[in-house]
């Protein structure tokens, strides 16, 4: 049995606009997407903000009651069975609400393993573990009103795992945390997939899904664009090459130029400090770049770099290929 | 002993209530509501009753002690699930195995329970600066009175809430509804005193039978009948609002969870 099967799912918000003359918009988050996640699996969900993931997220949480389609956890469907789903699952959305701020970790904690019906002989072990697992053993007794966002963040994880879930959706768990923040979690969530849970893991960094996931979707306006291991993904761009170049204020006119080439296929640019990356996908390789240089001519580039593509590269096409 | 099955149900209340109470501590408008504003009301009401007779100042003891109930139930309780969605806790809480009426069940406790100092406050406010002594002519009937008081509070607060969260602009009307109640409900003087046609609207409110179950706790000559009635009218008007609560509490949920309202954006 499959941990979690959606199928045709979509989702319809119907917003209202204006005070005399009211009209209503209606904005698809998510359009008719089907998929499966295997027991024990890590399965990442990509996409742009905007996308759908955290709509689907919330559908699958029982938060969300979906428009039309259906979707079941653990053979339990996601609307007319939500009171099953609740005690075997476990989520965290990024960012540092959902927290009592004026309580202790280990008051939040004690809380909420309480309406998840631990026992408290349970939980008396289970927390001191939790913080342990998540690195907060030495500041469980302080308020979280003190907390960084890394630390709410890793306390959202062991409130997460309080009940011991079999199922584990993480919306965006290391959103705006330092790198270091952010690994430590990446490794929690590599332990917990050691333990054979079943993770639904959104996020929108390649390397986070390439490091993490078995499988992943790619979502763009709604839909699934793309579907599959993240070697199979980046197998989908085989054929690219990318270019990387250092420039120092690359102008509007000269982006438009390079866009124009035949021969590349996409164009997108980073801004690191005083110099930009610029990144240029294209199936000739370097043999694009005497074109791409006459474009250059006149500015301050640096280092020329050919490589193979990424997870990202991968995205970046499959995103661009559905706008 | 409790049988089994009821243990999760009242670890859940007690938890809430205690985490309530430990967040109450810390918040400013609550310490006003229960215990500055009381006092102001019972400072007020007690220099107007000064020349009457104690008989007359136990009612601003009590009144101004249920002034401090209902300002805390309206609120607070009624402010709170809308106070988890700013928080970002409501979508966490909607998603577990509790029902969320027990959650709150344990909040308007905490609420109602802390609100209850109010009651001291006024109490000791009367007897060490304007000097009344009160007697308490029924010690029974008055614990009785207060136990039910606090559970037809508790009770009245599960259907404010979820009213608040389905239409937060019903919450703009906070402000208005504080004072009828005061008033309808005889808080700080007999209901006797209003036009007739507003008796129907006392006795529909369980406030009103508490204030007078206390008020007749305090009063010589009142008769076990009258006790009856006040009790009586406590529970079953308790049983029906929790009934249509539970009722709300499922239609609300079902509503904010299909229009995608149960997190602020």
């Amino acid at each position: 049995m499959n941990a979690i099967e959606v199928e045709h799912l979509r989702r319809i918000y119907v917003t209202t606009i204006g005070v005399i003359r009211r009209s209503t918009k209606e904005i698809v988050a998510v359009d008719d997407i089907s998929f499966q996640i295997s027991q024990g699996e890590l399965f990442g969900l990509l996409g742009p903000n905007g996308a759908g993931k955290t709509t689907t997220i919330k559908m699958l949480t029982t938060l969300l009651i979906p428009t039309s389609g259906t979707a079941r956890v653990l053979g339990n469907d996601i609307v007319r069975d939500a009171k099953h789903i609740r005690p075997v699952i476990g989520f965290i959305f990024g960012g540092e609400r959902g927290l009592y701020w004026r309580l202790s970790a280990i008051d939040n904690l004690r809380y909420f393993s309480s309406l998840y019906h631990v026992e408290p002989e349970v939980s008396k072990k289970r927390i001191p573990y939790l913080l342990e697992l998540v690195g907060l053993k030495d500041r469980g007794n302080e308020k979280i009103e003190g907390y960084s966002r890394g630390m709410k963040q890793r306390l959202h994880i062991a409130r997460a795992l309080l009940h011991d879930p079999k199922v584990l959706f993480l919306d965006e768990p290391t959103l705006g945390l330092d790198p270091v923040g952010a690994r430590e979690i990446r490794q929690t969530i590599s332990d917990l997939q050691a333990e054979k849970k079943t993770i639904l893991l959104t996020t929108h960094y390649m390397f986070e899904a390439d490091a993490l996931c078995q499988r992943v979707a790619v979502i763009n306006h709604g839909l699934i664009v793309a579907l599959d291991s993240p070697e199979g993904l980046k197998k989908q761009v085989k054929d690219l090459s990318v270019i990387e170049l250092e420039v120092f204020g690359i102008p509007q006119r000269v982006l438009g130029q390079l866009r124009s080439i035949s021969s590349v296929d996409a164009v997108s640019i980073e801004n690191r400090d005083q110099k930009q990356l610029l990144q240029i996908h294209s199936p000739h390789g370097s043999e694009a770049l005497s074109e791409i240089m006459t474009c250059l001519k006149g500015l301050r580039v640096g280092k020329v770099a050919v490589r193979e593509p990424t997870l990202e590269d991968a995205y970046v096409r499959l995103v661009r290929d559905t706008k | 002993m409790i049988r089994k099955k009821w243990l999760p149900p009242l670890r859940i209340i007690g938890s809430a209530f205690e985490m309530t109470l430990r967040q109450n501590v810390y918040d400013s408008f609550i310490i006003f509501g229960v215990i500055v504003q009381p006092i102001i009301i019972a400072l007020l009401a007690l220099w107007m009753l000064q020349d009457q007779a104690s008989s007359q100042a136990i009612y601003v003891i009590i009144g101004s002690g249920m002034t401090g109930l209902w300002t805390s139930l309206l609120f607070i309780s009624g402010n709170s699930l809308n106070q988890e969605r700013r928080r970002g806790t409501l979508e966490t809480l909607v998603c577990l195995p509790t029902p969320l009426p027990l959650i709150i069940f344990g909040k308007n406790l905490a609420n109602v329970i802390q609100s209850m100092s109010s009651m001291i406050v006024s109490y000791s406010l009367a007897t060490l600066f304007f000097g009344l002594r009160f007697e308490i002519s029924y010690p029974w009937a008055f614990v009785i009175s207060l136990l039910l008081t606090v559970f037809s509070f508790v009770s009245f607060g599960l259907i404010i809430s979820p009213i608040f969260l389905m239409d937060p602009g019903i919450q703009g009307w906070q402000n208005a509804m504080e004072f009828p109640v005061y008033i309808l409900c005889g808080f700080l003087f007999p209901i006797a005193l209003l036009p007739g046609w507003t008796t129907p609207f006392s006795y529909i409110l369980p406030p009103y039978w508490a204030a007078r179950a206390l008020h007749s706790a305090t009063t010589k000559g009142a008769s076990l009948s009258e006790f009856a009635l006040c009790w009586g009218m406590m529970v079953l008007l308790s049983a029906l609002i929790g009934f249509i609560a539970n009722k709300l509490f499922q239609r609300v949920l079902y509503k904010v969870r299909n229009d995608g309202t149960l997190g602020l954006q």
